[in-house]
C-alpha cells in the first residue's frame, strides 16, 4: 500500500508538472501573444513595452519565467495579467459557485442515473427500457451550451419559471440559490444521466446473471431484496468510481460552458474569460487544479476498487 | 412501485451532501458587507457589461474605469459636466484657473486651489501632482506615452536615468505648478484632464490599488471593490457642495455591478430591477424593440465621438492603388454595417466624427453613405486598376459585432472582384497583432474612440510618425506629405484655441476622405437607458465619459 | 457535451481481459461478425437512426447543389440590405435594428437568415460538411494513434508502456476543453509548419487534429488493457514459437482481435468529436470564420436569443439529430457485437 501511494503521488507530481509546462509553452507560442504588448496598452511606445517586459520579468529566459510563476502559484502570490488581480483570491471567491454547480448536478445525475438504470435493467427490452434509452441517448447527444441556452430561453425567458442567469449565495438566500441553480444543474444532469443509466443497466444485467444472485433467488428471497441487497450493491461500485472521476472533470469541463451561458461567475467562467484574454496565470492555476482533482480522484478510485475486489492488484 | 426506505435515504443523503458541501464553500467566501456611509443617501445600481480594467486611476484606461475615476480623481483641469459640445470644454479642476501657456507653447503654469483635501481628509499639496504623474508612469499606464513624449525629463525618468521628472516644478507654499514641454503640443491640457493625472497623495503605494483605490479629490470615492463583480462609488464626506465650481456634488451613491451577459443586463434595467445600462454595451437587437416600445421615455440613442473604419494597407497591393481604395469606398453599404450594430452605427465617410472639431460638413466624395452602394462603379474601378483577383487577407477580432463587420467586408471585397479571406483572432491579441509591422496586414477592422476632444487624438492614427515596429496604430501605414505638413502645424495649437483652426482640420479631413486612405463606415451611437426610478431628463450623457454619475438623481 | 471522459473500469486489464476476443464468441458454423451483423439487422431502432445519420451526411454533401439551384447564394455571401418576397409581401432580410428574418419556408432563406443576412439553410449544410469532416478526421486520428499506442504499450510493457501510459495520463488529466481551446487559439493564427507537413491557420484540420489528440487516451487505455490480456494467450505463444517477429504478431495476430473494440469505438468517437468541436467553437477555437460548423452556428446564435431563436434551434437540432443517429446506431452495433457489452458510452 505504501509503495502504491508513493508511486501514485510521484506520478501525479510528474503529470502536474508536465501539464503546467505544456500550458506555459502553448501560451508562449501564440503569435503576438506577448503579454507585455497588452499590459502596455494600445498606445505604448517600444520603450514602454520594454519597461513592462522588464518589470514583469518577460525578458528572462523561459525556464526562469516558468519557475518564478510556479513559485508564485505555490506561495499564493500569482497575479493575473488582466486587471492584475491575485489569481488564487479570485478562484477562492468563485469556488463556492462552481462547487454548488458541480456537486449539486453530480448528486442529481447520480440519483436519477441510478433510478433510470435500475428501471431499464429490470424492464430490459420492454417499452420503459426503450424510452429511457432514447432519453439517455438524447442527453449524451447534446452540446451542453445548446441545452443550457434552450433551457434559459424557454424556461427562463419565455415562460418566466426561473430567473435568467446569475448566482445567489446560499448563505444569503437559500431559496434564491436553489432557483438560480436549477437550470444550470439541469443542463449538466441531462448530459450525464444517460451515461450513468446505461452503465448501471449493463452492470445490473451482468450481475443478474451471476451465480450468487441465482443462489439468492433460489433461497426464496423477494425480488426486491435480491435487487437491492445483492445486485445493486455490486453494480454500484463502478458507478461510484466513475462518478468521482466525472465530478473531478466537471471543473474546467462542462462548468466552463454552463457558467458562461448562465453568467454564474464561477471558476469555469473565470477560466473561459481568462482564455478570452489569453491571461496565462489563471489558466495555469485552473488547469492544474482540475488536473489535480482528476489525478487524485482516479487514485482514490483505484484504492476503493482494490479494497472492494481483492483480485485487483494495486500498481502505480 | 412503492419506494423502499433505502431509496429515500440515498436521496436524502445525497441532497444533504450537496447542501453541506456548497455551504462549506459559501462560508469561506469573503462577504464584505457594503456599509453605506450616510444613511440618507439613496443608492443607484449601475450595471457594467465589462469590468473596469483598473479602478486605480494610475492604471485605468477603459471607459468603464474612466466613469468612476473621473468623478473621484480630479486633475489640474477637467471637463465641464454638460452634455454635447459644452461637455468637451476644459474647466479648471484642482487648479484655480486654466493654464497660462507661454508664447512658445512649451510652458504650462497652474496654481493649486487653496484648502483642498483628499477623501481621507489630508490636505492636497502642489508636489502631489508630480508624484501622481511619476506613479502613473512607473505603473506603466496605457497612455504613458502622452507623458513621456511631451514632458521634459519624463523620458529620462522613465528610463531610470532620473529620480524625478525635471520638467515638472512645484512649490507647496505658493501652490504653483510649472510644466515644461519638449515641443509645443496643443492637446496637452487634454492630457492633464485624464483621470490618471487626477491627484493622489504623495506616498501612495506604487502598485495596482484597484481593490482599494487610493484617496482622491472629487465628489465621489470608490469603495467596496469586489474584483470583476462589483464596487461602489459613494459620496466623498470631505467634498463640500460646489467645492470646485462646475463639479457638482452628486445626489446618490452608486453601486456598480458587472453583468457580462448583455441580455440579462438589459432585462434588469427594462424591468427596473437595476437602474442603469452600460452605455458602452450594445443593446441586444432582440430586446431593442421592447425597449423602444415599453421604455421609450427612459431610453435614448446618444452619439459618441468614435470612428469605425477598415484600414487599408497603402504600402502594398492592392490598396496601394487609389482606384482600389475608391472602389472599396463606393462598394461598402454602410446601412448594412449599421444593421450589424443593431442600428447603432451612424453611416459616415469622414475620419473625424460628428462632435469633433474639424468634422467636415460637405458631402462624401464617393457616394452618399446613407444610400445604396455603387457596386457597378466599384467593379469598374477594380478592373481599371488591374488588381482584379488579387488576394486580400482581412483581419478581424472575435468580439461582436466586429467579426460580423469583417465577415461583411470580406463578402463585399469578393463581390467586387478581389479574393478575400478572413483571419479572425482573439480580442486580446488583435491590436498587437495588426500593430506588428512585420506582419504587414493588408486590411481589417479598426476603430478609435476619442481619448480627449481634440482632432489630433484621431490623427495619431494617420500620422506617419506613429508608424512603429510594435503596437503600430497607423495600421494602413499612411504616409502622405500633405498630412504630415498640416499636422506639424495643427498639433501645436492649444486645445483652448482649437476653434481658430477648425476649418483647416476640416480641409485636412476632406483631403483624407478624397484619398480614401481608410474605409470609414460609421460613428457609433450608444444607448442611454435607465430604470424608471431615475430622473432621465436631468441625467447627463457626457461626450467624453458617457454617463455622468454626478447628474443622477432619483425621482 | 463530451468534455471529460472517464475510463471507468478498464484499469490494467483487470476487467478488460474479460473482453470478448473473437474466438470465444464463435458459434458453430457462423463467424462472430456475421452473427453480429444479423443481430444488428434485427435492431430496427438502431437501423433507423443509422439511416437518419446517413441521410444527414448525404444532405450535407449536396450542399453546393442546394446553394446553387435552390437558394441561389453561397454560404458566406451577405445579403444584409436585400429584400425578399415572402407570401407576396416584401420583407427585409435583416431589419434596421439588426434582427434577421426567420424561416420563410421557400427557396430563398428557407430556414431564415443570420445577422449577416446569410442563408441559414445553406450555411447549415456547408457547416454540416465541416462538422462531419472535423468529426471524421478527428475520429481517424484518435483511432489510429490510440491503436498504435495501445498496441505498443500493451505488447512491450515495461519501459515503453511506462512512457506511453504517462503520456496518456497527461492528456487524460489535462482538462479537455482547456487543452483544446489553448491549442486552438495558438494554432488559429499561426497554423502548423513541420517541414513537409503544413497547415494554414484557418484549416479545418486544426480543430480536427486537436479533437483527435484530446481523445486518444480514452481509446488507448482500454485497448492497452485488452492487448495485455491477449498477449498472454496460447495463440500468441504459438506464433512466437513459430518465430514470427513482434510486428507480425502485433499486426497479424493481435490487431484482428481488437477489431470489435475498434468498431464499437468508432461511432462513439465520431459522436464525441462532433460534440467537442462544437464546444471548442463556443469558446472560439473551432472552425474559423467565415466558414461555419454546427457548433459555431449555435454559439453565434446564442447571442441573438431571444429574438432569433431559429439561429440556435436550426443548427442545434441538426447537430443533435446527427449525433443521436451515430450514438443510437453505435449502441446497436455494440449490442450486436456483444450483448453483454462492457464498453460503455463513457465520456
Amino acid at each position: 500500500m505504501a509503495r502504491f501511494v508513493i508511486r501514485r503521488v510521484s506520478s501525479m507530481i510528474a503529470v502536474l508538472f508536465a501539464i503546467s509546462v505544456l500550458t506555459f509553452l502553448i501560451f508562449q507560442a501564440i503569435p503576438n501573444g506577448d503579454p507585455a504588448l497588452r499590459l502596455a496598452g494600445r498606445l505604448a511606445t517600444p520603450q514602454t513595452i520594454q519597461d513592462v517586459r522588464r518589470q514583469w520579468g518577460f525578458d528572462k529566459p523561459l525556464y526562469v519565467q516558468y519557475f518564478k510563476t510556479m513559485g508564485k502559484i505555490i506561495d499564493g502570490q500569482v497575479i493575473s495579467y488582466q486587471q492584475q488581480q491575485n489569481v488564487e483570491d479570485e478562484i477562492a471567491h468563485d469556488l463556492p459557485v462552481t462547487i454548488s454547480l458541480a456537486v449539486g448536478s453530480a448528486v442529481i445525475w447520480l440519483v436519477i442515473g441510478i433510478i433510470f438504470g435500475v428501471l431499464s435493467a429490470v424492464r430490459a427490452g420492454q417499452w420503459l427500457d426503450r424510452l429511457l434509452t432514447v432519453i439517455a441517448m438524447f442527453g449524451v447527444s447534446m452540446p451542453v451550451f445548446f441545452l443550457a441556452a434552450l433551457l434559459d430561453y424557454y424556461l427562463g425567458y419565455k415562460w418566466g419559471l426561473f430567473p435568467i442567469g446569475g448566482y445567489v449565495k446560499l448563505t444569503s438566500n437559500p431559496w434564491g440559490w436553489l432557483t438560480h441553480l436549477i437550470l444550470p444543474w439541469a443542463s449538466i444532469v441531462a448530459l450525464s444521466v444517460g451515461v450513468y443509466s446505461r452503465v448501471l443497466r449493463s452492470n445490473v444485467l451482468d450481475t443478474l446473471g451471476e451465480d450468487y444472485v441465482r443462489t439468492a433467488r433460489a433461497k426464496g428471497l423477494s425480488e426486491r431484496r435480491v435487487l437491492l441487497h445483492h445486485v445493486l450493491r455490486n453494480s454500484l461500485v463502478p458507478i461510484v468510481s466513475l462518478w468521482g472521476l466525472d465530478l473531478a472533470a466537471l471543473f474546467g469541463g462542462a462548468t466552463l460552458l454552463t457558467e458562461s451561458v448562465f453568467n454564474l461567475h464561477g471558476v469555469g467562467q473565470y477560466a473561459a474569460e481568462s482564455i478570452g484574454h489569453l491571461d496565462v496565470p489563471p489558466i495555469l492555476v485552473i488547469t492544474m487544479l482540475t488536473a489535480f482533482f482528476v489525478v487524485v480522484f482516479s487514485a482514490l478510485t483505484d484504492i476503493v476498487y482494490a479494497a472492494l475486489d481483492p483480485r485487483i492488484r494495486l500498481t502505480g | 412501485m412503492r419506494k423502499g426506505s433505502k431509496w429515500s435515504s440515498i436521496v436524502v443523503f445525497a441532497l444533504l451532501l450537496s447542501v453541506l458541501l456548497a455551504a462549506c464553500g459559501s462560508s469561506s467566501s469573503s462577504s464584505t458587507s457594503s456599509g453605506s456611509s450616510s444613511g440618507a443617501t439613496k443608492t443607484v445600481t449601475n450595471l457594467m457589461g465589462t469590468a473596469p480594467d483598473y479602478l486605480d486611476p494610475g492604471l485605468g484606461y477603459t471607459t468603464q474605469a474612466a466613469e468612476p475615476d473621473w468623478i473621484s480623481y480630479t486633475g489640474l483641469v477637467t471637463y465641464a459636466h454638460a452634455k454635447g459640445a459644452p461637455g468637451t470644454k476644459l474647466i479648471p479642476g484642482v487648479a484655480e484657473s486654466l493654464p497660462q501657456i507661454s508664447a512658445d507653447g512649451k510652458t504650462y503654469t497652474f496654481t493649486l486651489r487653496k484648502g483642498l483635501v483628499y477623501s481621507n481628509g489630508k490636505p492636497v499639496k502642489a508636489s502631489d501632482f508630480a508624484y501622481t504623474i511619476q506613479r502613473s508612469m512607473k505603473l506603466n499606464w496605457g497612455g504613458k506615452s502622452f507623458f513621456t513624449g511631451n514632458i521634459v525629463g519624463a523620458e529620462a525618468f522613465d528610463g531610470g536615468k532620473a529620480k524625478s521628472i525635471s520638467g515638472i516644478e512645484s512649490d507647496d507654499t505658493s501652490g504653483k505648478i510649472t510644466i515644461h514641454l519638449v515641443a509645443p503640443y496643443g492637446a496637452f491640457a487634454n492630457v492633464l484632464a485624464f483621470p490618471s493625472a487626477g491627484l493622489v497623495p504623495t506616498g501612495t503605494a506604487v502598485s495596482n490599488l484597484s481593490n482599494k483605490p487610493p484617496p482622491g479629490v472629487g465628489p465621489y470615492m470608490i469603495t467596496n471593490v469586489v474584483p470583476n463583480q462589483s464596487f461602489s462609488a459613494v459620496k466623498n464626506p470631505y467634498w463640500a457642495k460646489e467645492e470646485i465650481p462646475g463639479i457638482p456634488a452628486g445626489h446618490v451613491n452608486i453601486n456598480a455591478k458587472i453583468v457580462t451577459n448583455t441580455q440579462a443586463e438589459a432585462e434588469q434595467v427594462l424591468t427596473n430591477s437595476a437602474d442603469v445600462f452600460d452605455w458602452a454595451d450594445t443593446l441586444p437587437s432582440s430586446i431593442l424593440q421592447q425597449v423602444q416600445s415599453q421604455a421609450s421615455e427612459r431610453y435614448a440613442k446618444e452619439p459618441t465621438v468614435s470612428t469605425f473604419y477598415f484600414f487599408l494597407n497603402t504600402k502594398n497591393k492592392p490598396f496601394s492603388s487609389q482606384k482600389v481604395r475608391e472602389a472599396v469606398a463606393y462598394a461598402l453599404d454602410r446601412r448594412a454595417l449599421s444593421r450589424l450594430d443593431s442600428g447603432f452605427l451612424a453611416p459616415a465617410c469622414f475620419f473625424l466624427p460628428v462632435g469633433m472639431i474639424g468634422h467636415p460638413t460637405g458631402s462624401c466624395p464617393f457616394g452618399d453613405p446613407s444610400g445604396a452602394p455603387n457596386l457597378t462603379k466599384a467593379k469598374k474601378l477594380i478592373t481599371e486598376s488591374g488588381m482584379a483577383g488579387t488576394s486580400v487577407t482581412v483581419w478581424g477580432e472575435t468580439r461582436e459585432p466586429r467579426r460580423e463587420y469583417v465577415d461583411y467586408f470580406a463578402s463585399v471585397l469578393n463581390s467586387i472582384g478581389l479574393k478575400a479571406n478572413e483571419k479572425i483572432i482573439a480580442d486580446a491579441t488583435y491590436f498587437s497583432t495588426i500593430g506588428n509591422l512585420k506582419l504587414n496586414p493588408q486590411a481589417g477592422f479598426a476603430d478609435w474612440n476619442q481619448d480627449f476632444p481634440n482632432p489630433s487624438d484621431f490623427y495619431l492614427l494617420l500620422d506617419a510618425k506613429s508608424i512603429q515596429s510594435t503596437n503600430n496604430q497607423n495600421f494602413g501605414q499612411v504616409n502622405d506629405p500633405h498630412i504630415q505638413s498640416e499636422l506639424a502645424e495643427l498639433n501645436k495649437v492649444p486645445s483652448t484655441k482649437l476653434e481658430s483652426v477648425a476649418s483647416r482640420w476640416q480641409a485636412l479631413d476632406e483631403y483624407v476622405a478624397k484619398k480614401a486612405y481608410t474605409a470609414v463606415y460609421g460613428y457609433e451611437d450608444d444607448p442611454k437607458f435607465m430604470s424608471n426610478r431615475i430622473n432621465f431628463g436631468s441625467a447627463i450623457f457626457h461626450p467624453v465619459y458617457g454617463n455622468d454619475w454626478t447628474s443622477w438623481q432619483l425621482k | 457535451m463530451a468534455s471529460e471522459a472517464a475510463i471507468g473500469t478498464d484499469r490494467d486489464g483487470a476487467e478488460a481481459s474479460g473482453f470478448p476476443a473473437g474466438p470465444d464468441l464463435v458459434h458453430p458454423g457462423i463467424g462472430p461478425y456475421r452473427l453480429a451483423w444479423r443481430r444488428l439487422l434485427r435492431n430496427r431502432v438502431a437501423l433507423f437512426f443509422g439511416g437518419l445519420f446517413i441521410l444527414i451526411v448525404v444532405l450535407c454533401l449536396l450542399a453546393p447543389v442546394y446553394a446553387n439551384d435552390i437558394a441561389h447564394t453561397g454560404p458566406n455571401v451577405n445579403h444584409i440590405t436585400d429584400v425578399v418576397k415572402v407570401n407576396g409581401k416584401s420583407e427585409e432580410v435583416v431589419s434596421s435594428t439588426g434582427l434577421p428574418i426567420g424561416p420563410t419556408w421557400q427557396g430563398r432563406f428557407l430556414l431564415g437568415a443570420d445577422k449577416n443576412g446569410r442563408d441559414v439553410a445553406v450555411r447549415l449544410l456547408y457547416g454540416g460538411r465541416n462538422s462531419l469532416e472535423v468529426g471524421a478526421i478527428a475520429t481517424l486520428i484518435t483511432m489510429v494513434l490510440a491503436v498504435i499506442v495501445g498496441l505498443l504499450a500493451g505488447y512491450f510493457r515495461g519501459f515503453t508502456d511506462g512512457v506511453l501510459s504517462r503520456l496518456m495520463d497527461i492528456i487524460w488529466a489535462y482538462p479537455a476543453l482547456l487543452l483544446g481551446v489553448a491549442l486552438g487559439v495558438m494554432l488559429a493564427v499561426s497554423g502548423i509548419n513541420l517541414g513537409l507537413f503544413e497547415l494554414r491557420g484557418g484549416s479545418l484540420l486544426i480543430p480536427a487534429l486537436i479533437v483527435g489528440v484530446v481523445y486518444i487516451p480514452y481509446v488507448a487505455k482500454p485497448i492497452r488493457g485488452q492487448v495485455l490480456g491477449l498477449r498472454e494467450r496460447e495463440f500468441i505463444d504459438a506464433a512466437r514459437v513459430q518465430g514470427l517477429g513482434n510486428l507480425r504478431i502485433m499486426l497479424g495476430e493481435i490487431l484482428p482481435n481488437l477489431a470489435s473494440t475498434i468498431i464499437v469505438f468508432v461511432p462513439l468517437m465520431l459522436a464525441n468529436s462532433i460534440l467537442l468541436e462544437a464546444s471548442l467553437s463556443f469558446l472560439g477555437a473551432g472552425v474559423q470564420a467565415p466558414n461555419s460548423s454546427w457548433g459555431t452556428m449555435i454559439s453565434d446564435g446564442t447571442r441573438y436569443i431571444p429574438a432569433a431563436i431559429h439561429l440556435v434551434l436550426v443548427p442545434g437540432l441538426m447537430l443533435v439529430a446527427a449525433v443521436l443517429g451515430v450514438n443510437v446506431f453505435g449502441d446497436g452495433v455494440r449490442d450486436a457485437l456483444d450483448p453483454r457489452a462492457r464498453i460503455r458510452i463513457e465520456r
